[in-house]
Parts: C-alpha cells; structure tokens; sequence
C-alpha cells in the first residue's frame, strides 16, 4: 500500500516531535532555562494557582500568544511546558512549511533540505527546545510572507486578509514586529503601481504615467489607501484595543511592554546594557550597516531568493523589508544585540522565497546544488553565530547541548524555591517576582499561594508592613545583578527598620543571589 | 373594416417585417400561443402600434372591464388558454358568444368558441391587456387560492400561516416565567448569567460569521461558471426560461426593466417572461400600456387574495409558467447580461439534487449616499462571501430576494413559496435543504437599487428581520426532526446564520446601552454584573466583535474593487442600530400582523443604472 504524501509528513513531523520532546525534556533535567521559558512557568503559576487579579495577568503578560501557548502543557509540568510548547510548536512550523511545499510536484529535494535544516540547523533546535516563543514569530512570520506571495500572484483579497492576521498575531508574538509595518508603507504603494493596469512595465514610468492621469491617480490613491486598510488595519487596531486593556487594566498604555511584571526582557535588556557598559572588555554592539551583512553570511540563501524574484521590484523590496525591520531595531534599541530569533526569520523567508520560485529556475540541477551548498553553509553559520552570539543566554545554549553537562544556570534560584516549598502552607512569603521570576518558577504550585506578589493587592502593604503581612521575605542580595531593579533589597531592610524599628529580620536561608528573612513579630 | 388578416395589416402599415411575421408564426406553431400574443409580448410589436393599426384598419377599442358576463360561460374556459390567445368568451347573446379578443382573426378561438359553446363568436375587439386583467379576475379563482392554500394544504408544517407553535408559546414563556423568577430571587446571579449566555452567544456568533467569511473568501478565485465553459452553449439547445416579474406600483420603473431584460443575453423567443401585476395594480398596467416600444413580456394579473405578498404573486405566476427553470428578478434589477446562460451551464454540471442557484447580488446606485454605501458593504459580504461561506460548508442557503434560478419542476414538487411568509425566498433555501435539494452559488451578479431612504430603508429591513423570524419559526416547530432532515452542521449554522441574526440586532442596542451608560455614568453597579472573566468575554466582544465586522465588510468591497467605500466600513456601528430598529418593528408586526408585506419602494434613485454588460 502506498501512503500519500500528506500521511508521510505526519509521520515525518511526528518523528520531529519525538526528536525536539527528547531534546527539550534531555536539556530540561540538565537544568537548562532561560529567563523567558522562566517568566512564562512563574506567569503560568500565577494564572493557575495564584490568588488575586490573576485576570489581569493573563491578559497583560507579554507576548501574549508564546505565553498562552505554553497553558496546553502545564498539566502535564510547569516547568516543562515552555519547552514541551516549543517542541510541538517547532514541529508545526516543519509541518506548515512542507504542506505548503508538497502542494506543489515533485518537491521532495526541496523536502530533503527542509527536514535537514529542521534536524541539524541549531537556530531551530534553539527555537524548538529552549522553552522561547520563537516558533510562533517563525510560523506566523512564515504564513504572513506565504501570504503576501500568494496575493502578489493571485491579487485576492482572502490572501492578503489573511496576510493582515497573521501580522497581528506576529505582533502579539513579539511586539517589535509592530515596526514591521513601517516599512510595508512605502511597499504598498509599489504593489498598487503594478497592480493598475498599465501597458508601461517599469515601476518607476507607471508611478509617472499614474500620478499625471487624474483618473489613474483617482484610482492610485483609492487602490493604496485601501490596501493600507485591509493590510494594517487589523494590526493597529488590535494594537491600539490591547493599549487601551492595559491603561484600563494597569493605568499604562505600554504596561505590557514596559513593565517588568508584564514581560520578560524589560529587565533583561536594561541588564545586558548595564554588563556591557561596565564590563572592562567593552562590547561594541553589532555595527548598523554590518548587521544587514551578518545576516548575509548566517543567511547566504536570502541572495539566492532576491536573484529569483529579481524580475520584479516589489517583490524583491517585499524581501528587503524584513532587513530594513532588523536595521530599524537596531537603531531603536541601540542598547541591546539583535536576538538570535531575527536572524532565524531570514532562513524561514529565504527558503519560502525559494520554494516559491523553484520551478522557474530552468537549471535544475544546479539550482539544487547551489541550495545544498548554501544550507550547508547555513548549518556551519547557524552553530557558529550561537557559539560567538554576545547573548549569554544563546551561549549557554550551545554550551548544555554540546557538552551535555548540568547547567549551574539556575541552581541559586532553584535552591531558593526548594527552602521556599519546605516552609508551611500557612506562611506568607512577600517577594517581588519582577526580579525574582526565576525563584518562583520553581516554588511548587501548592506553594505558591503562599508567597505574596505584586499582582496581588495585598503587597503593598506587605512592603509597608511586613510584620502584619508577611512572615518571610525574599531580599535580593547586593551581588545580585537585578538587586537595583527591584524594592526588596537590602536597602529595604535598612529602611524598613527605620520606619518599623521593633521589627525583627532573622536570616533564615542564603544564596549568592537570594537571602530569605523571616519576620520576628 | 378591411379583410385582411392582422398579420398582413401589421406588414402592410410597416409595423412588422415579412421576415418577422414568418418567425412569429412558426414560434406560434411551436408553443401554441396566438399570432398577436407573441408579437406584443415578445419585443415584435409596440402595443400603441397595434393599436393604430388596428384603428386605421376600422377596428375599435372597447372598454371591457364592467361588462356582464356569465359563470357557466366561464367555466368552460381554461385560464391559461385565454392568456395564451389573449381572448375571453363572456355570455351569450342573441345567440352568440360575446368574445372578446386582442386579435379578431384568431381562428383557433374561434372554433373554440364553436366547439365548446356551439354558437359563433360576437367578436369585439380588445386591449389585450383589458383582456388580460378581467380573465384573471374572473376565472383566476382557482389558481389564486392554490398560489395561498396550495403549501398550507400539502405540506401544513412548512407554512408560516401558524406563526408560534403552541410548544413554541410554552417554550417561551417558560422561559419568561424561570427568568423572572430567577431575578425576584437572585438579581445578580440571574442577571449574571443572562450575561453570561448572551456573551457566549454573541462570541460564537461572531466567530461563525468571521469562520464563514474567511472560508467564503478562499474561494474568491473559484469560477462556477467559465468563460470557456460559457462559450460552449449552443444557443439552440437552450431551454425555455422563466422569468418571472412581481411588480406593485413600480410604474416608473418599466421603462428601465425593458431596456434591461433586452441586454439579456438568451434567445428572445426562449425567454417566457411574465410581469406579474396585481388587480388594483391599474398604475403599473397604464404604464405597459402606455410604451411607445414593443414590450418583451407577458402580463400576468394576479387576482385579489389575501394575504397581498410577492410569494403568492410568484406561485400565481407559476402556473403559467412555460420554462424549464426559472429566476426571479425585480422591476429595477440589472442582471449581468450572460447570467441565464451561466446558469443553464451550471445546471448541465451539477449534480440532480442541486435545485437552485443563487447569483450574487449587489448595487448600481452604491455611491448615492451613506445609506446605499452601507447598504453595499452589507451585500457584498453578505453575497460575496457569507452565502459562498454556507455554500462550502453545506449548511442552508437563506435565498436573495431576486435572481435565484429554479429547476421549475422541482420548485413545483417543493411546493413554491410561502405566501405567508414575508421572507419566502430564506424559507425556500431552508426547507430546499431540508427536503434534501442542495443549493449552489453562481458567478454572477444582480444590480439592484440600493435603498436610499431611511425610513423607507427601515421597512424593507422590518420585513427582512420579520421574515427571518417567521422563517426561523417554522423550521424549529420540530428542533429534532430539523437536525434529522439537515444534520448537526446545518442545524447550527441555520441557528447561528437564520435565528442568530434578528436575536443579534435586538440584544445589540441593550448592551451599548449598557456600555455607553457604564463609561459615561460610571455605573458601578453595572460592574457588578460583570465579574472578571465575564467582563473579559463582553470586552473581547465589544472589540474584537465589532472590529472584525468592520474588517469583514471592508475585505468584500476590497474584493469589489469598490475602494472609496472601504472607510465606511467603519460607521457599521450605527448602520446596525438601524438594524435593531427595523428588528424591534419586525418583532412589534411578528406578534400583531405576521403576514403584513412592508412594501419597499423603489425607482427613488437618482443614479441612472446602464445595463450591465458582461465582456
């Protein structure tokens, strides 16, 4: 019996399921996380266990889609979920990509390439095993690029309708993919110029015949102006109704985006800007017009890609806005490196461009082994660009799949949590989880109805209080690299017993990072 | 008075060809329909000609409307005879037959006369379209009551004359009866929880609909009907089609509806095209009357009955009716000129269970004010999308008003059209799936006048909503018998698509009420209603609810190409107050006069509509 090619994938996209669950559950009992997967268990413990406005932490904590990804798998370990999300959602990405692939005839060298980038390209075992919500800005980026090709072919409104969702939902996965947008505006334009229909092929000579005919330039301005709306329409809005939930729900339209309670790398980002400006072997973060180049070299197949679509400036602009996007981050947040996942989008985008154009390609054979060469160099890229990333984080990765060793990472967090779930039931832990997320991640879920946070709005005056409130307190310690970027540190206690002088703090339990104080009434 | 025969009088005063008069008499030799009936009926022949012919000639008009006449004369006459000869025997009078007659030298109803009432005919020369009205008031009897009784007799449980079951007034007042109790005993809880399901009901509804647009929209591309596959029609094998005209008070407009019925691309004497005008109706009459050009359709009188709807005029037409399908269309529609062609081609591809097929509709006068845009944002996604959406799902079709293409047997078999019911066409659809007939949606569209007068606007909309009630009424006397005969799928999606949709524009003013009070009063006792997850729900509605309508409208004109219209999209908010002002009317006429028929009038739009030609 022969299976059809549809079933063969399945099984193809259940063997990589296995494979990422493997590695993720392998790294995960080596001790492996991240301070995203972190913050989205501690999050996820919050809305399932916690108790107080665990709403309002539901909907604000960002990005909101990997978190409520992650919710699927929380009966099964929260602090496996994040990782197990990342493994089936890396598989979907395979998934999505080769059903799109095996629509069209006699692809199954194009699937080869595919199944090798998924299997050995470290960027996608990063994505799928560290717990990250990468995955879901690679498929949604995936779909919205799919989309947009296909409109260019077809120029039905379902495509780019469904190009428009997809961007929301790539926002909603990483909010800076808002800024996409701003370079799909002078795009749209261009798309509409070769959309009139105009006997003249060069973009620049139909821009001159339709802004010089009142009627072409009528149905120029028209034809734009809606493009625009059925294109960003969607994105703004949603943006702008999820800006308004925040200033209802937190008194602060960019809450979700600036608030350390509400996103994992507010903190992140100040600290990696905080090492690299006091670090004696200052690191120059990545020259602009260099990136654009780096992305080259990680990315070498993106050329073969503009070469394809080279017949038609729109298209070939729609590849290069996803450059000028990374050039924009750069030199908006000139404070902190490109994360390892802008650079994965340009492999996805890449090898959708050439799948799209693959069968125009009259040299076969060449055509196939010039992709081979060029993800053969991605795959060296790939682990090279991890292995001299200048984030920690991506390092480490590279550092616990390759040598397979414990990761120490999150041993001072994890032995904090431990003494944290061998207090009782009954006592009342005040910490802030803005800094210590990675504590809570590891509380156990019985355990966390004990611990006051800032969600909850008794932690006010726990803080003002803490000898009616509280009968322990998490202090971060003066090592600590986040000890200013949180209210419960030892300048705290020096306060605190100004103001509350009968009050007595009896260290209980010590780490480099943590001290636990309990509260003598 | 002169001896020759009236073909010969029209040829010889220039009015007709040699050639033409050839082709009427062997179209007449084919069909049986009289000389003079298919010459004034089928674009040969202005009626003001053939009268000045007929005058010059010695002939005079008489006018016949209050002339005696006998029972057992008439008795004896077939009704479709008549109409088909344009003659009437009335009584018998110094031992003749007083006939009247449109044509004297009709000597087919002459030995009619002879044979049947065995005396020879005293003619007396008529307008046919006198003769037309008073054999249809006098011998129309049986026909009208079969057009208003036929479904209520045959198939009792699929007519709207019954407007709530007894279950269905037990049912609801049950309903009544627990809420009420519920809120003297637990205000809040109650109120919470009719919250909570109205919520509910609205997230799944919106996400149907937004289901049902994006599934509609993916086939965008789709062809029914090709142009390649178009031009393998052979004019010759096409059958003879239908089409029938429901007109009152639509005098201004039959100017237009000739001048668009001839851009119809069909064989002329293959169409079977019937106005269908009401007794009192003597201003649309004088105004076919009154054309200085030939006509190319046939004028049916419908009889008064009660109750006074379209439908009963529809099934009145049908018993007349020579094609092998049939479409519906309005005095004021534009149909793209290729659409019956289409849809004989459509017809050849489809399987048998496939009885209909429903062409898109939309507006010529789309840019006349915010009204008619709104009205076209409205059908574009209603047509352009929604009904493809059902379509592909398989879930019952509610039929347009106009331009849906019958197989004319079937219809028959199904039992036509509700007259009692003021949204027959969504009742067909509907009980079409439930007798297990499938419905299909053509490539082609319909321009209609846009309605563009507010009150105006707001009957026709009445009648709509009132009809989708009636509809929704019928069908949920048996719920599960419903979900026997269309299955689970269907039975949702009639519930969602058909009952949703009044409930919808009924509940919607309540909750901005709601809303606008909560953000402008700063009710906090309104917060009481609404706990966490359920305020989080109402807010995901409100928002996300709103915003993808909107989007949904702005993707179908989008698709349109009707660009300067995207940005009104926006002001949908207001247009579905209207809606729920037009639902509270239709509820108010449900419970008081079910069957009244809100007349829309039509011909108000400025906007000339030139004849949509298909290149």
């Amino acid at each position: 019996m022969r299976i059809s090619r549809s079933v063969y994938l399945l099984f193809i996209t259940c063997i990589l399921v296995i494979y990422y669950l493997v590695a993720a559950v392998y790294l995960n009992n080596l001790g492996y996380y991240n301070h995203e997967s972190l913050f989205y268990i501690e999050k996820a413990l919050i809305v399932f266990d916690g108790v107080g406005v665990r709403l309002k932490v539901m909907g604000l904590t960002s990005p909101m889609l990997p978190f409520m990804a992650t919710f699927a798998f929380t009966t099964i370990s929260y602090t496996l979920a994040p990782a197990l999300a990342s493994a089936i959602g890396t598989a979907l990405l395979f998934y999505v990509i080769a059903v799109t692939l095996i629509k069209r005839p006699s692809q199954d060298f194009y699937l080869y390439i595919l199944l090798a980038l998924f299997l050995f390209h470290p960027g996608i075992l990063y994505t799928a095993c560290s717990g990250k919500g990468g995955y879901l800005v690679l498929i949604f980026f995936f779909l919205f690029f799919l989309n947009l090709l296909k409109f260019y072919r077809s120029n039905t409104t379902f495509h780019v309708s469904i190009a428009s969702i997809c961007l929301v939902t790539l926002i909603f996965c990483d909010y800076k993919f808002v800024w996409l947008t701003l370079f799909f505006l002078p795009l749209v334009l261009a798309i509409t110029i070769h959309s009139l229909n105009l006997g003249e092929q060069e973009s620049i000579f139909r821009l001159f015949l339709s802004f010089n005919s009142p009627s072409l330039r009528r149905k120029l301005v028209n034809k734009t102006f809606a493009l625009y709306i059925i294109l960003f329409a969607l994105p703004l809005v949603a943006v702008l109704c999820y800006k308004l939930l925040n200033l209802t729900h937190a008194n602060d339209l960019n809450y979700f985006n600036e608030s350390p309670y509400a996103t994992w790398n507010v903190l992140i980002d100040k600290l990696s800007f905080d090492q690299q400006t006091t670090n004696t072997n200052y690191q120059i973060p990545e020259v602009s017009l260099l990136l654009s180049a780096r992305v080259l070299l990680f990315c070498p197949m993106i050329l073969i890609a503009i070469y394809l679509f080279r017949e038609s400036t729109y298209q070939v602009l729609t590849l290069l806005t996803p450059f000028a996007f990374i050039e924009f981050l750069h030199l908006k947040y000139d404070k902190v490196y490109l994360a390892y996942e802008y650079y994965m989008i340009f492999v996805v985008l890449a090898f959708l461009c050439v799948m799209f154009k693959s069968q125009t390609v009259k040299n076969q054979r060449v055509f196939k082994i010039t992709l081979a060469v060029t993800m053969a160099v991605q795959l060296y890229a790939g682990w090279y660009f991890l292995k001299t990333s200048p984030i920690a984080e991506d390092r480490n990765f590279l550092a616990v799949l390759t040598n397979r060793t414990d990761d120490k990472t999150q041993a001072d967090n994890m032995d904090v949590a431990s003494y944290i779930n061998s207090l009782p039931d009954d006592s009342h832990i005040l910490m802030d989880d803005a800094t210590a997320y990675g504590v809570v991640a590891f509380v156990e879920r019985q355990k966390i109805r004990t611990l006051t946070m800032p969600y909850q709005d008794n932690f006010l005056s726990g803080v003002e209080s803490p000898d009616k409130a509280a009968d322990y307190i998490v202090i971060a310690t003066a090592k600590n690299l986040v000890t200013g970027y949180t209210q419960l540190n030892n300048r705290y206690l020096v306060s605190i017993k100004r103001t509350l002088p009968q009050v007595i703090f009896k260290k209980v339990y010590e780490t480099d990072n943590w001290i636990v104080y309990r509260v003598v009434k | 008075m002169t001896t020759m025969s009236i073909p010969e009088l029209l040829v010889k005063d220039g009015f007709l060809t040699a050639d033409n008069r050839e082709k009427i008499e062997r179209h007449s030799a084919e069909t049986g329909l009289s000389f003079i009936k298919i010459a004034l009926t089928f674009g040969y022949i202005s009626r003001k000609n053939y009268e000045r012919s007929m005058l010059e000639a010695g002939y005079e008009f008489a006018q016949i409307r209050d002339m005696e006449y006998d029972q057992a004369v008439l008795d004896k006459i077939d009704l479709s005879f008549a109409n088909d000869h344009l003659a009437l025997p009335l009584r018998a009078e110094n031992g003749k037959m007083i006939t009247l007659m449109a044509s004297p030298d009709d000597e087919l109803f002459a030995d009619f006369i002879r044979f049947t009432y065995d005396m020879e005919p005293e003619i007396i020369v008529a307008s046919d379209l006198d003769i037309i009205w008073l054999s249809n008031k006098l011998i129309g009897d049986k026909y009208v009551k079969s057009s208003v009784f036929e479904l209520m007799k045959r198939d009792p449980d699929s007519s709207a004359v019954l407007t709530f079951s007894s279950a269905q007034l037990v049912f609801t007042f049950v309903i009544i009866g627990i809420v009420a109790v519920g809120l003297v005993l637990s205000f809040k809880n109650t109120s919470i929880i009719l919250n909570v399901i109205i919520s509910t009901f609205f997230l799944v509804a919106i996400i149907f609909k937004l289901f049902l647009a994006l599934v509609g929209s993916r086939f965008e591309l789709h062809q029914a009907v090709t142009k390649e596959e178009l031009k393998l029609v052979i004019d010759d094998e096409l059958p003879i089609y239908t089409i029938l005209l429901p007109v009152y008070k639509e005098d201004k407009l039959i100017k237009k509806l000739i001048w668009n019925l001839q851009a119809i691309d069909y064989p002329r004497h293959k169409l079977d095209i019937k106005l269908l005008i009401e007794e009192d109706d003597d201003k649309t009459l004088n105004a076919v009357r009154n054309l200085d050009f030939p006509a190319i359709f046939e004028v049916i009188v419908v009889p008064f009955h009660m109750p006074k709807t379209k439908p009963k005029a529809c099934n009145y037409g049908l018993h007349f009716a020579r094609g092998k399908y049939l479409t519906i269309y309005d005095a004021e529609d534009i149909p793209d000129t290729d659409q019956l062609k289409k849809v004989v081609s459509l017809f050849g591809k489809l399987p048998s269970e496939f009885i209909c097929v429903q062409s898109a509709l939309n507006y010529f006068n789309r840019n006349e004010n915010f009204l008619t845009r709104m009205f076209t944002l409205e059908y574009s996604y209603w047509f352009d999308y929604m009904l493809p959406g059902l379509d592909t799902l398989d879930i019952p079709i509610p039929l347009g008003g106009t331009s849906n293409h019958f197989k004319l047997q079937e219809l028959i078999d199904l039992g036509a059209w509700d007259p009692f019911n003021v949204t027959e066409d969504a009742d067909l659809g509907v009980r079409a799936y439930a007798k297990g007939h499938k419905i299909a949606i053509i490539n082609s569209t319909t321009y209609e006048e846009a309605n563009n007068e507010p009150f105006n606007w707001i009957r026709q909309r009445s009648r709509w909503i009132k009809g989708y009630m009636q509809t929704y009424l019928v069908h949920m006397r048996n719920p599960a018998e419903l979900v026997r005969k269309i299955g689970w799928k269907g039975f949702l999606g009639f519930n969602f698509f058909i009952g949703a949709t009044p409930v919808i524009f009924l509940v919607y003013p309540l909750l901005l009420t709601f809303f606008i009070c909560y953000i402008i009063f700063d009710l906090s006792s309104i917060r009481t209603l609404f706990p966490d997850w359920v305020l989080f729900m109402s807010i995901f509605n409100l928002m996300v609810g709103n915003i993808l309508m909107i989007y949904i409208n702005m993707m179908a004109v989008f698709k349109r190409r009707y660009y300067e219209l995207i940005l009104f999209a926006i002001a949908n908010p207001i247009y579905w107050l209207m809606h729920s002002i037009s639902a509270y009317k239709g509820l108010f006429q449900l419970v008081t006069n079910p069957f009244y028929w809100e007349k829309t009038n039509h011909g108000l739009s400025k906007v000339s509509n030139p004849t949509n030609v298909v290149k």
